[in-house]
């Protein structure tokens, strides 16, 4: 980070890689992109506010928060519930669920969260886990729909059938894509200001010492605290939005390889704490993953993971934010000339 | 309820504490002194089992003689994973996660491509035994046997030995340990060995009594998780206790509510603990 006041041409260049790709991002539906392509991206960018979520609070503090996938399905079926069996419309149990999710979360790991230690990743792993459990098990699976998930109607639904068919489904995508990207460019820019604020670096004085942050004055219980809803915050949109969109709610939605390991590994790989190196990373590696599909079908698992284990093993400090430093440096040296 | 369920209740609780005992033992010890779980465990689980069955069915080996060797492979597994992949991570604790994670999916895919999803199963140790008047496999006697045996063997060897004691030092305080001039990433490499030691055999007795599928090694692992977090974690005692919780809770429960919610019933009360005592039954706060 520099501190020093940055000259006007300084400040474009610094904005343009970011600007480049929101315009790309922008364009891609008029440039004929759709079909799965464009579902790819819509879920693409709600998973990077999970990766954000995990970078703002993990990602600074070191406090593992594995229950991420847990508030993600939870803010889902909160929705779902809301929607089958109190008859809220989706747009409105989309905003209800929002604060019912992130309140749970905080209810049941703010325990772990008042000691130091590895209780809170043990806890929070616990968490999404019981959390299946209790949705597949009898007597709860008849209301949560158990294996099968709990069906809804998905959003904008009432508003795209008074459309004529042929571009009800096209409505309903486009609009999907482009709430996913307010979503992802909004998230972004905020969890930029969080993380470079005054706020941000208390959380990663905790990080590194929390007994040192706490001699400081830091009142690390309620930054703790307030990190934690914020990440939560993030992730019960991400989880409230991305279920809107794909009825039926399932545990799917909980299940840590699905919505946890993806954004943390995004997170990791760009490099903890950074912000653009998650971000970049989120969109790199997920799409990777979707196109290695192509090329290498069944065996993609094991190729993906070698590659990142590799890439872990090798800089487990993260390598993409590197990168992007250094072509950043190459770019204003360039255009210097 | 007549007496018979009880007595039927009383015997399969204690088995079935035992399996949760072995699942546990190995985790526990590698969890107390990297502070971070393994989580390619149940990996090195589904891993010996298969050995042995390709070693049985292929090469027409003894059962005893493939379990030797399945035990041993899994060791080794062990020991290159704690190499590869813990090992140049440690700088960076949370990326163990990922890393073994990553790890235990490379194993599942591999399974899944080469074995296929139909279930395997692995040769019962032969007969049966009447206890109290109930019909007992004597594959169950020989799996109490076994747990017992290697929770002794354990807790001896982590208090009788050097290098168990350097292992809790080493769990206690890695540069306290370095000071007093024990080799951390030795100690490490020895856990890791017998951690895979542990899986493996948990995997060749406990596989004949389950079918074994690719995604058989996230079951034990996932317990094993929540019983050490119980007993609190690093105390070898605690995972003790723990298992016999949870085994005689589960059994217990499927006979008062059903299978479906009994599975779960001991996570919901591990749950409630953790909400109040986060380090576990045994552990200590930091």
């Amino acid at each position: 980070m520099v501190f020093v006041k940055r000259s006007a041409r300084d400040l474009i260049i610094s904005k343009t890689p970011f600007l480049a790709v929101l315009a790309a991002l922008a364009l891609l539906p008029l440039l004929g992109v759709g079909g799965y392509w464009l579902d790819v991206l819509t879920r693409v960018n709600l998973f990077l506010l999970v990766t954000l979520a995990i970078d703002l609070y993990s990602g600074t503090t070191y406090y593992l928060n594995l229950g991420i996938s847990f508030t993600f399905g939870f803010a889902g079926y909160a929705l779902a519930l809301l929607n089958v069996y109190y008859s809220i419309p989706t747009e409105y149990s989309l905003l209800l669920a929002i604060p019912i999710s992130v309140f749970f979360s905080l209810v049941i790991l703010l325990p772990s969260l008042k000691i130091r230690g590895v209780y809170f990743a043990i806890l929070s792993l616990l968490v999404p886990i019981v959390y299946i459990g209790i949705v597949t098990a009898q007597p709860f699976s008849l209301y949560l729909g158990g294996e099968g998930g709990l069906r809804f109607k998905q959003l904008f639904l009432d508003f795209a059938r008074s459309l004529p068919s042929d571009v009800r489904l096209v409505f309903l995508q486009y609009s999907y894509y482009y709430i996913s990207l307010a979503a992802a460019v909004i998230g972004y820019l905020v969890a930029y200001k969080i993380g470079f604020s005054e706020f941000g670096f208390m959380l990663r004085a905790i990080g590194q010492d929390e007994e040192l942050a706490e001699g400081t004055g830091i009142n690390t219980l309620k930054v703790k605290i307030i990190g934690y809803l914020i990440s939560s915050s993030y992730v019960s949109i991400a989880g409230a939005l991305y279920a809107s969109m794909r009825p039926p709610v399932t545990v799917d939605l909980v299940v840590p390889a699905n919505t946890l390991i993806p954004p943390l590994t995004s997170a990791i790989v760009g490099g903890l704490g950074t912000v653009v190196g998650p971000t970049i990373a989120n969109y790199l590696l997920l799409l990777t993953y979707e196109l290695m599909w192509g090329f290498i079908g069944r065996w993609r698992v094991i190729v993906y993971m070698l590659l990142l284990i590799t890439i872990i093993v090798i800089r487990p400090q993260g390598l993409i934010f590197k990168i992007y430093l250094d072509l950043k440096k190459r770019l204003r040296g360039v255009l210097r000339e | 309820m007549d007496v018979d369920i009880y007595k039927y209740i009383l015997l399969f609780s204690i088995f079935h504490s035992s399996t949760y005992l072995m699942f546990s033992i190995g985790f526990s010890m590698l969890f107390g002194v990297a502070k971070i779980p393994n989580l390619a465990y149940g990996s090195l689980y589904i891993f010996s089992s298969y050995i042995m069955y390709t070693l049985i069915r292929y090469l027409a080996l003894e059962p005893v003689v493939a379990a030797l060797i399945a035990v041993l492979a899994a060791g080794s597994m062990g020991l290159l994973i704690g190499e590869t992949v813990v090992k140049p991570a440690l700088k960076m604790p949370v990326t163990i996660f990922i890393t073994t994670l990553a790890v235990a999916y490379i194993f599942e895919e591999f399974f899944r491509i080469e074995m296929g999803l139909r279930p395997i199963t692995l040769p019962l140790y032969p007969g049966v035994t009447y206890v109290l008047g109930v019909p007992v496999s004597n594959h169950w006697f020989l799996v109490l046997t076994a747990s017992l045996l290697m929770f002794s063997l354990l807790t001896v060897f982590l208090k009788y030995t050097v290098i168990g004691r350097s292992i809790r030092a080493v769990a206690e305080s890695w540069d306290e340990s370095r000071r007093l001039g024990i080799n951390p990433l030795k100690v490490l490499r020895v856990t890791f060995f017998m951690s895979g030691i542990y899986a493996g055999a948990t995997g060749v007795l406990l596989t004949p009594l389950k079918a074994l599928t690719p995604t058989a090694g996230w079951g034990p692992l996932f317990t094993a998780f929540a019983i050490v977090a119980l007993g609190g974690v690093g105390s070898v005692s605690g995972t003790l206790i723990a298992s016999f919780i949870y085994g005689f809770l589960e059994q217990t429960m499927t006979y008062v509510l059903g299978s479906g919610i009994a599975s779960i019933s001991p996570l919901i009360l591990i749950i409630l603990v953790l909400v109040f005592r986060p380090q576990g039954i045994m552990g200590r706060a930091e």
